[in-house]
């Protein structure tokens, strides 16, 4: 019996886990929160770029160079301009349409399908795995359980995103454009405001920040053309516990998925995958607007 | 027709002079499809099996088009029901079955056995859908599709992880559904051709029960809250309580189609539940046209048959979501009405060509063709060249 460990039930490895699953799968519902918070658009296919930006970062491992951390960044970017050209092509006409949520919703759904083919296609249904950076590929031991050093790093990574993000939509001008147009598009329109050209950079940031999550995670996961699928319904999940356009409800939903995914099971078995989907419920019931206020909060 | 005889007989020869009489009326389009689903039951056995998977999930996907065309609520949840329905027939032939063997005697227990399933699969709908139903329809647009798909997902993962013992997880449960002895000759109900009669009676009723309701009172009131909420409440409608009736019939439609695939795949899983079959109606609605009521049908046969057709092709088997996924965007950004719309649009230009033809011969009919397409290219070309334009601030 280790004397440190103060939680004899569950593990600072645990934890740990928990904590890197929560951080995947913040970047994907934070740019989904992000998305919906300026444009009004729920969108579907979130969950396939995040599968994209792990796609991408694998290739250029395997393919250009092998430097993990250039092959992060590439793919971000590169998910982030397949989300800027979606928006531009499918979503910016629908706009102008009234009552055009559920539009958007499907037409997002179409790139759901969309990817998952054009994944099999280019890189076929087997799984595939990314080796972790030499760096950080080390055994850490805190309170007598073990978890690799990668997803702490990940963990990390996440919060010094969300922090990053806070202070841009807070502190730059680029971050007031965002917040006055996601309260009121038309006077931010008759201010001034390139409302479609700042609607697309919002979608390019949103996705870049699902493939950062994609690309981050593709170490700890095993990257196959349902990831997409999967990942999204969680993102749903957590967007709505947090409330659809919050940011930092968007950090507290990711956690608590997260540590739902790692720590639940271990104490019943029946009914974990079922908790997530029942607090959505309950959120949705009562608190429509998530527990977390709106954008910038 | 100058003596009218109410004799049965005329009746329908009334409805057939009507029908052949009148161009394309939807009588005639009743008659069609019906002498159809004769033709297809004398087809090859594949066919008629394929045929049998197409009517179901167009069975499914009228009646989520209830909801969704009609009343302007998408549902993201609706596998819930269809699972349900294949989950009351699993459970009761698993169960039940030599207790109503007991009662009705063993050579027609299996007919009793599906008959009581599907009634039992209706009832758990039921059973689901008056509360989910109840609580949903409080929310609208994006928060109903999301709270339906919790909902549903909800019901999966207790059918996955099975906290009662009662679905077998995710195997799920065997669905065999015997044979009828008739006059020393054994039906299996299982067969193709006879389960082709039972699922195409039972669709074509069921179908036929949506159109009446759809141009029942109670369906005008459906479109009326699909135009403006605001408005049928002003009128004294109470909107939540139709959202919930109608959200019922929708569910139990969709679970009769349910009962019907359990058979047919003779097996229920959870996969019947989960939230990408939620999907398929949603996408044979909007491809088909949602304003439509025959657009789920088309959009079904679609969905149904560019399967079928691209997995002929070995180099294209695996793709033929794409194909969907670009359909599902090219019909919702261009073509609202989808192809249930663009056969009426065809059908229409084709009566003004014979229109045409009928008043000037062939030189006016082919007129009519080459002045009708230019029309409709320059149309198309405005549209494309005027590109947005601010509304002015419309509320939204």
């Amino acid at each position: 019996m280790n004397p440190v460990n103060i939680f004899p039930l569950i593990g600072v490895g645990d934890v740990v886990i928990g904590l890197s699953l929560g951080s995947r799968l913040f970047l994907i519902a934070v740019g989904l929160s992000l998305i919906f918070g300026v444009l009004g658009v729920l969108n579907f296919a979130h969950g396939a770029l995040y599968m994209l930006g792990a796609y991408f970062a694998l290739s250029v491992v395997t393919n250009v160079v092998d430097n993990f951390w250039l092959a992060i960044v590439v793919g971000a970017i590169a998910v982030g301009i397949v989300g800027a050209a979606i928006e531009v092509v499918t979503i910016r006409p629908l706009y102008e349409r009234a009552e055009s949520d559920l539009d958007q919703l499907i037409v997002t759904f179409g790139f759901v399908l969309i990817t998952h083919e054009a994944v099999r296609f280019i890189w076929g249904s087997q799984p595939y795995s990314t080796p972790m950076p030499d760096a950080l590929n080390f055994t850490m031991s805190i309170g007598g359980s073990q978890f690799t050093a990668y997803r702490l790093f990940v963990v990390i990574a996440a919060a010094l995103v969300m922090v990053g993000l806070w202070l841009f939509i807070k502190r730059t001008y680029f971050g007031s454009l965002v917040r006055g147009t996601s309260s009121d598009r038309e006077m931010a329109s008759m201010l001034g405001v390139d409302v479609p050209r700042l609607y697309t950079a919002v979608f390019f940031a949103g996705s870049f920040l699902a493939g950062l999550g994609g690309a981050l995670a593709a170490p700890m996961q095993s990257i196959g053309p349902n990831l997409g699928e999967a990942v999204i319904i969680d993102a749903f999940i957590i967007v709505v516990i947090g409330g659809l356009g919050s940011l930092s409800g968007a950090f507290v939903g990711a956690m608590f998925v997260g540590m739902m995914q790692s720590i639940v099971p271990q104490f019943f078995d029946a009914g974990s995958i079922a908790v997530p989907f029942l607090a959505m419920v309950i959120v949705l019931l009562l608190k429509p607007e998530g527990l977390f206020g709106g954008i910038g909060e | 027709m100058s003596t009218q005889n109410d004799g049965l007989v005329d009746r329908i020869g009334n409805v057939g002079r009507q029908a052949i009489g009148n161009g394309w009326t939807t009588e005639r389009f009743a008659l069609l499809g019906l002498l159809a689903l004769v033709v297809v039951s004398v087809g090859p056995q594949f066919q008629v099996y394929l045929f049998t998977e197409f009517l179901i999930i167009a069975l499914f996907a009228v009646a989520f088009n209830l909801l969704y065309g009609y009343t302007g609520l998408l549902s993201f949840g609706h596998a819930m029901f269809f699972g349900a329905g294949a989950y009351g027939l699993a459970i009761v032939l698993r169960d039940y079955q030599s207790a109503i063997a007991e009662i009705v005697g063993t050579g027609l227990a299996p007919l009793a056995t599906f008959v009581v399933g599907g009634i039992a699969g209706v009832a758990l709908a039921l059973l689901i859908a008056i509360p989910v139903g109840y609580l949903s329809v409080r929310l609208e647009e994006i928060y109903f599709a999301l709270i339906t798909l919790a909902f549903g997902m909800l019901f999966y993962s207790l059918l996955l992880q099975d906290p009662y013992g009662l679905t077998n997880g995710s195997d799920g449960i065997f669905v065999a559904l015997g044979g009828v002895e008739l006059g020393g000759t054994e039906f299996r109900l299982a067969g193709r051709r006879i389960y082709y009669y039972i699922t195409a009676t039972v669709v074509t009723i069921s179908i036929y029960g949506i159109w009446r309701i759809v141009n029942s009172p109670f369906g005008t009131i459906c479109k009326a809250l699909r135009e403006s909420p605001d408005r049928a409440a002003a009128l004294g409608i109470n909107v939540s309580v139709h959202r919930w009736m109608t959200f019922i019939v929708s569910a139990l439609f969709v679970s009769i189609a349910g009962v019907l695939i359990a058979g047919f795949s003779s097996v229920a899983t959870p996969n019947e539940a989960h939230w990408s079959m939620s999907a398929t109606p949603v996408v044979a609605t909007v491809i088909g046209g949602a304003s439509y009521f025959g657009g789920p049908i088309v959009g079904a046969f679609l969905y149904h048959y560019v399967r079928w057709g691209i997995s002929r092709f070995p180099a294209l088997e695996a793709y033929w979501e794409l194909f969907f996924g670009i359909m599902l965007i090219v019909v919702v950004l261009y073509f609202k009405q989808g192809a249930a719309g663009g056969l009426a649009m065809v059908g229409a230009w084709l009566r003004n060509v014979q229109a045409a033809y009928d008043r000037g011969g062939a030189n006016a009919a082919t007129a009519f063709v080459r002045e009708s397409i230019g029309e409709k290219l320059g149309s198309m070309m405005s549209r494309s060249t005027t590109g947005r334009s601010d509304d002015g601030g419309t509320d939204r």
